[in-house]
């Protein structure tokens, strides 16, 4: 049972110790950090990403295409300027989760562009996304330098502890994202001596808006921050890492009840007027969780307005959960000052997003919480955006090695 | 079978008009005793008056699951029941007290006599008795266990090796088959081993449950399932039943002419839409809200149920009041999010 599809280059089955004899094979010229040939293919990969067509059917693929254009690429290379000599780490594997489709291009692009040889495991369960993005990546192969083909594959296998033995062995850097369970799972496998593990596991995000500044702000830019928070929200059914589930008023009483009942009128509208709906299935789900937390006494009051929009108020800020509720179910609650984050704030926290605090606030906040929890600090709106530096990891730093050079 | 038989009495609007105060008094007890259901109401906003079935608060029957509801303090709970877990979940845990445990029986009882007659009956079960011995009995040997309470001389027409044991049968059907006798078995295992048995079973009245899953994989409805039997084993008097752990007692009753579950008096079932979770009108389907008015030690009386059903007819059937179809099981919704919660593979 060592038998592994492989799927990018198309290349049918082969044994893993075929696979990993076909990407150690000597190349005309190892890949550098930010290799031209590397550089080129992403760029077109990217390129075929936001044709129209194709964006509007997968508005993620949108979003990664944008990560991969020339700029971008160019940029991320450019900041690992410095004293030493930035080298690849050799064999990365890849284990992204299975119901995001997305996430194991951006853990692969930026490890290829630093020149890395990739093999990503891609489950047998990934969606219509995954098909599209596999063809797409065929289409620029075309194009592409031989090396590409030669050091980057993406694979799919039946649950085989054989087959993860071996490429856990055989990598240099792992890299497992999506949950616990997996990240436990994966770990059983054991890694050369000097190969380590980047791991993604469980998360959970919030969003805090100072309740004074949202109803100063115009109606125009609270429609703005509406949209960005449904948008934060509603794409992957609210069920990504860094999509909020608490909202944090800061404030007075009187000024975050005001606050939220605005903020939650116009989130209605944005989601009523892009259609967004839940289906009977995930309703219900809602109703058992807000219940729930009701049941034991953690929420004051609980509305729906429509199905797809449930409002929990919460009994006490420490009470914010961090398990998902179900799509669109947004629990509340007031601080009495910024700060008060610092006592609340798990590990598993990742992203949070603001609206209505001045950067240096900010800053202070994060030194506050001194990375107990907290890796991302981004505007309503930005939640999903993916980043080179994410989960509070400088991914192409993680993804290299650095060579002292003095004479 | 006339109109009226035991507890299939009530036309729709006496019906309402006995229930809602009944369940009305319910909801204010739990209120009162069950300070998790209190805090849920509080939450939601639920308050009197309750006009109609309709306007009485519900609970998502998974609640049973995930939070421990009773009415009743502790050293008073007489027996837990629990139901089976679906893979992953916790069961539902019912906690009854002896007047609750003692009503629930007493009402199945005065339920089931509509079919079955005041007397206890011969009893077939389609299915081997080893279902009803496992140390950890299943759902299906719950069921049958309960059921066994309503016949006498017990046979099974399965073996210990699942097989069908055509001596058991015969023997059975040599003492009883001139008689009224009683069959019950999950509705899958009946369809599977009754209609192969070359028996003469016109004097039987089958009781069965379970759903129609497995059976419309093989494109078995409920006409086709009628249509068989009484063609293959002269099997006419045939009562599919619909209920569940969590309103343990009540059962919806197939009527004799097959054509829907009807509710017994202290009972009855809501149809809501799920987009507008108003009462979905007759013909319209929705999910199944079960009203009892038998939970009065937890508070299961008004449950959302995650079935699909419809209303077929008010007070146009062989018994009076609601007259529905159960459609299926809701699927359960799936989070599409990084944390895999689908588990690797």
């Amino acid at each position: 049972m060592s038998a592994v599809d492989i799927r990018f280059p198309a290349g049918g089955t082969v044994g893993v110790e075929a696979l990993l004899d076909q990407v150690g094979g000597a190349l005309q010229g190892e890949l550098q950090v930010g290799d031209e040939r590397v550089r080129e293919f992403l760029a077109a990969f990217g390129r075929r990403l936001l044709r129209p067509a194709l964006a509007r059917r997968h508005p993620e693929l949108g979003s990664l295409g944008f990560f991969l254009r020339p700029s971008e690429l160019a940029r991320t290379v450019q900041g690992l300027a410095g004293e030493h000599v930035r080298v690849p780490r050799g064999l990365v594997f890849h284990v992204p989760p299975a119901n995001v489709d997305t996430v194991f291009v951006y853990s692969w692009a930026l490890s290829a562009l630093m020149g890395n040889r990739n093999i990503v495991r891609l489950s047998h369960r990934s969606g219509t996304v995954a098909e599209t993005i596999l063809e797409t990546l065929h289409e620029a192969l075309a194009d592409a330098d031989p090396a590409i083909a030669a050091t980057q594959r993406v694979i799919s296998y039946d649950r085989s502890e054989v087959v993860t033995a071996a490429l856990s062995a055989a990598c240099d850097l792992r890299v497992v994202w999506g949950g616990d369970g997996a990240v436990r799972e994966i770990r059983r496998q054991a890694l050369a001596p000097h190969a380590r593990d980047l791991t993604f596991p469980d998360r959970s995000s919030f969003a805090v808006v100072r309740a004074a500044a949202w109803l100063c702000a115009p109606r125009a830019a609270r429609v703005t921050v509406a949209e960005g928070f449904v948008n934060d929200t509603y794409w992957f059914d609210q069920a990504a890492c860094s999509s909020p589930r608490t909202v944090f008023w800061v404030g007075s009483e009187g000024d975050c009840d005001a606050a939220r009942a605005d903020f939650t009128e116009h989130v209605a509208r944005v989601v009523t007027v892009r259609g967004w709906g839940v289906d009977a299935a995930m309703a219900v789900e809602k109703r058992v969780s807000t219940y729930g937390l009701a049941a034991d006494g953690l929420a004051e009051s609980i509305e729906f307005h429509g199905n797809a929009l449930a409002v929990v108020q919460l009994s006490a800020a420490a009470a914010a959960p961090r398990r998902w509720l179900g799509a669109g179910t947004f629990a509340h609650a007031r601080l009495g000052a910024l700060g008060e984050l610092v006592a609340l704030v798990e590990r598993r926290d990742q992203t949070m997003t603001h609206f209505g605090f001045g950067r240096g606030e900010l800053e202070e906040l994060a030194r506050g919480l001194a990375g107990r929890g907290v890796d991302r600090m981004v505007p309503v709106g930005s939640a999903l955006s993916f980043h080179r530096v994410w989960d509070g990891v400088d991914l192409p730093a993680e993804f290299t090695r650095l060579v002292t050079v003095v004479r | 079978m006339s109109a009226g038989a035991g507890v299939f009495t009530l036309s729709e609007p006496e019906r309402e008009a006995a229930l809602v105060p009944e369940l009305a008094a319910l909801t204010a007890r739990h209120r009162e005793a069950c300070p998790p259901y209190r805090r849920i109401l509080d939450a939601i906003g639920a308050a009197p008056p309750y006009e109609r079935l309709a306007d009485l608060p519900w609970l998502p029957v998974r609640l049973f699951k995930t939070h421990e509801l009773r009415s009743v303090p502790e050293d008073q709970v007489f027996r837990v029941l629990t139901s089976s877990g679906t893979t992953g979940q916790r069961p539902s845990r019912i906690h009854l007290d002896r007047e609750a445990a003692a009503t629930q029986t007493r009402m199945l009882a005065a339920t089931l006599r509509a079919v079955l007659g005041e007397r206890r009956l011969p009893m077939l079960v389609a299915d081997t008795r080893s279902v009803v011995r496992d140390p950890t009995l299943s759902a299906r040997g719950a069921g049958v266990l309960g059921m066994m309470n309503f016949g006498r001389d017990h046979t099974f027409v399965l073996d210990e090796q699942g097989r069908v044991d055509a001596e058991a049968v015969k023997g059975f059907l040599s003492r009883h088959g001139g008689e009224r006798f009683l069959v019950f078995g999950f509705t899958f295992m009946v369809w599977l081993h009754l209609r192969g048995l070359g028996a003469d079973l016109s004097q039987a009245v089958l009781i069965h449950s379970g759903g129609w899953k497995r059976l419309a994989e093989q494109a078995v409805d409920n006409a086709e399932f009628r249509r068989r039997l009484a063609a293959e084993c002269g099997l006419t008097r045939v009562h599919n039943f619909y209920g569940m752990v969590e309103q343990i007692g009540t059962v919806f009753l197939e009527g004799p002419d097959g054509d829907g579950f009807y509710c017994p008096d202290f009972a009855d079932v809501v149809i809501r839409d799920p987009d507008t979770w108003q009462e979905a009108p007759t013909g319209a389907p929705g999910l199944i809200e079960v009203v009892s008015t038998l939970p009065t030690s937890y508070p299961g009386h008004v449950l959302l149920t995650e079935d699909l059903g419809v209303v077929r007819g008010v007070d146009d059937g062989s018994w009076p009041g609601k007259r529905f179809e159960v459609l299926g099981r809701l699927p359960r919704a799936e989070a599409r999010g990084c944390s895999d919660t689908m588990g690797q593979g």
